[in-house]
């Protein structure tokens, strides 16, 4: 997959971030893989559809979800992943996923997105392309959020 | 009948006057008008309302930022924006924010009260929509799938889904539906259905198969599925253009996939291979 297909994804993260009051993420690391990821504990999968087909996911440690949670919440305190903290993540990953909808549209690529999904567990596996996808860590506050990102 | 509360938010009391005007002859009743983003943050904590009418010129936050926080506040917030500009960009910036309407100024009466009574529609309504419109289709589908896919017979059942969570243990399939209504399918079934399944569906019973192997038939079954439903109901609905994303595939043991926040239905098909399961999910108000 075409790489320069990052940029639109990581843009959308550095400006909507800030705008729930997060410090600028930062491009921590970014690798190419194949097969399945692991989830590292909480997972949303978004795809998308129509000029470009794929998916992206969101995916962290369930402290990374509190602590994006609480922040969206304005510092309201979040002891447990519980369902309000779930639906934050999924409508943060639902405003990601737009804002890199309307960045990909930029580039002449519309796109419509789906419904975000979110799955917790301590121990799963995601696949989301036969193909290869890309990995992209970035750093929120110290906090490592990874993207997973595959388009055909 | 009760009525539906609307909260407006706008900095002009002449427009603030109009609408209160238009709703209170109706349905809706306005139970408070905020003059600024600020205020509007507040008086919605307090006043818990069905919806917002939110102008986009407010002094001390635009109408977009204004809607994140109420968003942020509230993810299930019901927004409706007036505007006298309504661009693309401004559709989109909006939708983002979470905006699910967009009105042009000067609103017309109609046009305000059927959006808002789609954006409040009550559940039951919502639910018989999706079951007759949507969900009955996929019922038809999966039956026939199934059986020209592995060659079984299913018993099926279809209920309304209201556990806030799947419970997956082995794998799961989501696609993603996009157009209206839009959504989410997700096809799932235990280890042992999931190895019975692809061994059928290979044709490979005596073979060892390893479990990539396994959820790799599922998930293309899962897409001819979905994909099957979605073609049937956009020769029936030729307005409504539904599309599929691409599938993501998930394996493992005691898995949660959220279910709250969705008109969720659960399609079991009951077959000698074991339960296979299909739950759709919509998005309301959008």
């Amino acid at each position: 997959m075409d790489a320069k297909l990052v940029n639109p994804f990581v843009d959308a993260l550095v400006t909507v971030m800030p705008q729930m009051g997060f410090a600028v993420p930062k491009r921590a690391n970014i690798s190419v893989c194949s097969q399945t990821t692991k989830s590292l504990g909480v997972s949303v999968i978004v795809g998308f559809t129509k000029v470009l087909r794929g998916n992206v996911v969101y995916n962290m440690t369930e402290e990374t979800a509190k602590f994006i949670a609480s922040t969206m919440m304005m510092g309201m305190p979040v002891a447990e992943f519980d369902d309000m903290a779930q639906s934050a993540i999924s409508e943060m990953s639902n405003m990601l996923t737009a804002n890199a909808a309307t960045n990909l549209a930029a580039m002449g690529m519309e796109v419509d997105i789906s419904t975000p999904s979110l799955s917790i567990g301590a121990d799963f596996q995601i696949k989301i392309s036969n193909d290869t996808y890309l990995v992209v860590e970035m750093d929120l506050g110290g906090h490592i959020m990874e993207l997973d990102i595959a388009v055909r | 009948m009760e009525k539906i509360r609307i909260m407006i938010v706008d900095d002009s009391r002449v427009s603030c006057a109009m609408l209160t005007d238009i709703l209170n002859k109706t349905n809706f009743v306005v139970c408070g008008t905020a003059r600024n983003a600020a205020e509007a943050v507040e008086r919605y904590q307090e006043l818990c309302p069905a919806a917002v009418t939110m102008d986009m010129n407010l002094p001390d936050a635009d109408g977009i930022e204004c809607s994140r926080r109420l968003r942020a506040i509230d993810p299930e917030a019901k927004i409706v924006m007036i505007s006298a500009m309504r661009d693309a960009s401004l559709i989109m910036k909006g939708r983002e924010a979470g905006i699910s309407s967009f009105l042009q100024k000067p609103v017309s009466e109609n046009e305000l009260l059927d959006t808002l009574l789609v954006l409040c529609h009550d559940r039951a309504g919502t639910i018989s929509v999706l079951r007759e419109s949507y969900v009955k289709t996929f019922v038809k589908v999966l039956r026939k799938s199934l059986f020209s896919l592995v060659g079984v017979h299913s018993k099926v059942e279809l209920e309304v889904d209201a556990d806030d969570y799947l419970e997956v243990d082995g794998v799961a399939v989501i696609i993603g539906l996009t157009g209206y209504p839009m959504g989410r399918a997700i096809v799932y079934m235990d280890q042992a259905t999931m190895m019975k399944f692809s061994r059928v569906l290979l044709n490979q019973e005596e073979a060892e198969l390893d479990e990539t192997d396994a959820s790799d038939a599922v998930e293309e079954a899962a897409n001819i599925i979905v994909g099957r439903g979605v073609s049937k109901i956009n020769d029936v609905f030729k307005d409504k253009e539904m599309r599929i994303t691409p599938p993501g595939t998930i394996c493992g043991v005691k898995i949660r996939i959220a279910n709250s926040k969705l008109t969720s239905f659960r399609i079991t098909a009951s077959t000698q291979l074991g339960d296979i399961c299909m739950n759709l999910g919509f998005a309301e108000g959008e």
